[in-house]
């Protein structure tokens, strides 16, 4: 013969509903900036370092990456991510993570956006900053590979006093 | 001064009638009909009524305090129900009456009546696709300021940042493109130019209550009833001089960590609301007046709202009524568009801050005028015989100022019209619903490409014919909806959408099954944007299509052992053409460009189960909901994109709802999981995604007139955010306080 529920008995399935729902308090969380990928992210992560003084013009400065290096001003269009994603300005240094897919990049770059920019005007409004360089040669671009995790130290200079519009990689073809 | 000579008079009738009440209403069959000379009385009084050729009965002077009445009529099932008569107050309460084969004083459980699932009045349980209830007092228990805090605990509803999903019908988009249809009284009421939603468009307090009808319902409202419908119906005015008076007054929780404190005061909350009303048998009015402001509970959340809603109704005759309502709200509120995230604000060192705002956007601020007026007509010259003819006016006007770059603006009209009438033909129960209805959006706008407009001309008819067979009844409807479509005069297009379905009253509960089709023209702001987004245009797209679904549905409702009732459905929708906003490069005649347009690229499944449960276990006093809602929903393979999930739609979505009543005394509370988003767009990697637990907590105390609410929304401070880098609501304790004339 079973012994009639003791009074407590009754209150199990409240006060394990109760004892579920605090202890399930684990939302948004403060997280420190990182210094390095963070686990489980698929891209490109560096340290961008900021020369000279930003305009006042500056719309924005965008990271992205050419999977390979444009040879028209057509393929200047063939970045990822779409859209791009802008980095602040506001300090010295910026430790960034750029999500693209898996593959190999052969140009990484910060892109100077000048206020009123659209791609109509984008040979007097986009200029390259600076980019990710060759380790044995730093006058030419580095090739970075991303193998469905993050790829640290692809670490780029950006020197507002020394960009370069559109023409000095594509002169505009005469008509 | 006529007023000042009257008062007197008014308040000397009202002192006379302070010991009783009226009570009255409407008896109709289940299909709707109006039933004339069906019996009302007072089973403990000696108090009976008759319902006229309209159905509606009215007793006069009817003791306070609870009584049970008795409904009936000789051929149908009657009804007991027991009501609570408030001294010097009338109280609505419409029944419907289930074919019978003897007058029995076998009690029944009350059916409620619902109005949108086939655009005429029904019992639920003869209803075909899935319906969410949503009373005044289970409105008015939550407390909320505006009615989406409450919509959002309906089973099956979810609410992303205001963008309302059925079964997870629209996802997240900003705001554009609804894909459920908000009805006002009946009136459609999304905006002209976005297709959004205004949730704050009328007084919470006005609103009697809420229905949800899930699924597809454009075989009888067209656009935008892609993935259901909301129904918003306001009070009826009630006899006699009434006056309703509402405080409300809380503050938000400060941020639980001290690297996210960004102010060193709490913010408050706090509004006003009054409504008064006189009707008469033959002409009743009443108006609302109020508003509310709040600090928010992040950077530059600053909210202000005024509102003013009026409602009028003549009954011309016993047969022919006129409603005329309206409300008008006005809201100046900062814009805390994106939360913070590193290096875009004093990040103090952390990866986000979700209570500050990126710099980018500080000074942002938006005005936001929004109204409606709506003419209704209604005449049932027989008992077999019901038309209505409605014309409606919904203007909304937004300024967004913006410090950093240009203002915007825009202004949409939209006109609707729309005549319907009802049929029975013989006396069997079949119903014939047909109708025309038109509709025209006009908008003027600087980022939705200067001046445009918008034409959707429909007919419809529905058919529901009662198949009895072996004890059971079965009921089968059908019916269909031609919408023709013109843009700026031209490009007509041409949607039809069917629907058909069955429901079948057995000893073993109510089986439903239906079939029907969906679709959403796209709002002029997705075919006429003209805007730029992070320097990259976004392009319009004049040849953008309908989007259209197929939905499916099989239900089964219930009850289990008297104090339970379960409503399953299993539901399944294919949907095409999608229009989802496209990033692309496009070649021009000069060169490539990269620009956002918005396309009909997707294909989509969303399938499913939908379980609402609500019982009073161990006592009648505590009375229990569960709502749970596993949706499967994928986007298929197109072009080059593999088959992944949807966005922003959670695998699991679950309500727990309990309330404990004690004489004047209540406590209560909500549980509300949703499970992580299996993949976001436009979010950062940095945006966190986290599952949701949010519980709210309530307490209430009502005696006669007065009533007072406590409700602590979000009690565990649990923070996450729904669209990307918008935190939502934070624990916000809110005290309500109502009182009744």
């Amino acid at each position: 013969m079973q012994a009639p529920p003791a009074p407590l008995a009754r209150l199990r399935l409240p006060l394990a509903v109760a004892i579920l729902g605090l202890a399930c308090n684990e939302g948004l969380q403060p997280v420190r900036a990182p210094t390095a990928c963070p686990p489980g992210f698929v891209g490109i992560c560096g340290t961008v370092r900021f020369r000279g003084a930003l305009p006042d013009s500056t719309q924005a400065v965008y990271l992205v990456a050419y999977p390979t290096f444009p040879r028209t001003r057509n393929d200047l269009f063939n970045f990822v991510p779409l859209p791009p994603q802008s980095i602040p300005t506001a300090d010295s240094t910026y430790f960034y993570t750029l999500g693209i897919p898996t593959g190999r990049y052969e140009w990484v770059l910060a892109a100077w956006v000048k206020q009123g920019f659209t791609t109509a005007n984008a040979d007097t409004t986009l200029r390259e900053a600076g980019f990710y360089r060759d380790k044995a040669d730093t006058t030419k671009p580095g090739v970075v590979s991303v193998y469905g995790t993050g790829t640290d130290s692809i670490n780029i200079v950006v020197d507002f006093a020394n960009m370069h519009p559109i023409s000095y990689y594509f002169p505009a073809v005469r008509r | 001064m006529r007023i000042l000579a009257i008062a007197p008079l008014m308040l000397a009738a009202s002192l006379a009638a302070q010991q009783t009440g009226i009570v009255y209403g409407t008896v109709r069959d289940t299909a709707g009909k109006p039933l004339h000379q069906a019996v009302v009385r007072i089973l403990s009084a000696p108090f009976t009524g008759y319902t006229n050729r309209a159905g509606v009965y009215r007793l006069g002077a009817v003791p306070s305090g609870r009584v049970t009445l008795e409904v009936g009529l000789i051929g149908y099932l009657p009804i007991h129900d027991t009501i609570t008569v408030i001294a010097g107050d009338s109280v609505r309460h419409d029944y419907s009456l289930l074919l019978g084969r003897v007058w029995t004083s076998v009690s029944f459980v009350v059916s409620p009546l619902v109005v949108t699932a086939a655009k005429r009045p029904q019992s639920l349980q003869d209803v075909v696709p899935s319906v969410a209830l949503m009373s005044d007092s289970d409105i008015a228990k939550r407390a909320v300021n505006t009615i989406d805090e409450a919509v959002d605990k309906a089973p099956g509803v979810q609410f992303l940042s205001g963008q309302v999903n059925i079964r997870g019908s629209s996802g997240f988009v900003e705001g554009l493109g609804s894909r459920v249809l908000l009805l006002v009284d009946g009136v459609p009421a999304n905006q002209g130019d976005r297709g959004g939603i205004n949730w704050d468009l009328l007084p919470v307090d006005d609103i009697e209550r809420v229905e949800v009808v899930k699924g597809a319902g454009s075989a009888l409202y067209g656009s935008a009833a892609f993935g259901g419908v909301v129904n918003l119906i306001t009070r009826e005015v009630p006899l006699g001089f009434h006056a309703r008076l509402r405080l409300t007054g809380g503050a938000y929780a400060n941020p639980p960590h001290s690297e996210w404190s960004f102010r060193d005061f709490t913010g408050v909350h706090g509004g006003v609301g009054l409504t008064s009303s006189y009707g008469q048998d033959d002409l009743r009015g009443a108006a609302t007046v109020g508003g509310w402001r709040s600090d928010g509970y992040r950077q530059q959340d600053h909210r202000d709202h005024w509102q003013l809603a009026g409602k009028g109704e003549w009954q011309a005759s016993p047969d022919t009524r006129l409603r005329v309502s309206g409300s008008w709200a006005s809201d100046q509120y900062q814009e805390p568009l994106a939360w913070c995230e590193r290096g875009r604000c004093e990040d103090r060192g952390q990866a986000y801050q979700p209570f500050l705002i990126d710099t980018g956007g500080l000074g942002n601020h938006t005005r936001s005028d929004k109204g409606y007026l709506a003419a209704v007509l209604a005449r049932t010259p027989s008992e077999r015989v019901h038309w209505q003819a409605r014309a409606s006016w919904l203007r909304t006007h937004f300024t967004d100022f913006q410090p950093r770059s240009r203002d915007d603006f825009g202004v949409a009209d939209r006109f609707g019209g729309e005549l319907r009438g009802e049929f029975r033909p013989d006396g069997s129960g079949s119903v014939v619903t047909v109708g025309a209805e038109t509709g025209l959006s006009n908008i003027t706008s600087n980022i939705f490409g200067g001046t445009h407009r918008q034409g959707e001309y429909a007919a419809y008819g529905e058919g529901e014919r009662p198949l009895g067979r072996n004890g059971s009844s079965a009921q089968l409807t059908a019916g269909a909806r031609i919408d023709f479509l013109t843009i700026d005069g031209g490009g007509l297009t041409a949607v039809v959408s069917p629907r058909v379905g069955v429901v079948l009253l057995s000893g073993a509960g109510i089986w439903r099954a239906s079939a029907g089709r969906g679709f959403r023209a796209p709002s002029l702001a997705e075919r006429f944007p003209d805007l730029f987004v992070n320097g990259f245009r976004v392009v319009s797209n004049p040849n953008l299509e309908p989007e259209e679904a197929w939905t499916l549905e099989v239900g089964h409702a219930r009850s289990i052992g008297g104090t339970a009732r379960v409503d399953a459905a299993l539901f399944w929708t294919e949907a095409s053409r999608l229009i989802e906003p496209s990033v692309d490069t496009i070649k021009t005649a000069v060169d490539t460009q990269v620009v956002i347009q918005f396309k009909n690229v997707v294909r989509a499944r969303l399938a499913g189960l939908d379980l609402a449960v609500s019982a009073n276990p161990l006592t009648p006093r505590l009375s229990t909901t569960l709502g749970y809602t596993l949706l499967y929903a994928r986007e298929l393979a197109h072009g080059i994109l593999p088959e992944r999930p949807l966005a922003f739609r959670p695998r699991h979505l679950v309500t727990i709802g309990a309330d404990y009543t004690v004489g004047d005394l209540g406590v209560g509370a909500d549980f509300r999981y949703s499970s992580r988003f299996e993949r976001v767009e436009l979010s950062p990697p940095s945006d966190p995604r986290v599952a949701v637990k949010v519980l709210d907590l309530r307490a209430g105390w009502a005696r006669g007139p007065a009533s007072l609410r406590v409700l602590v929304a979000n009690a565990l401070n649990y923070l996450y955010n729904y669209a990307p880098r918008t935190l939502e609501p934070v624990r916000t304790v809110s005290v309500t306080f109502v009182y009744i004339y």
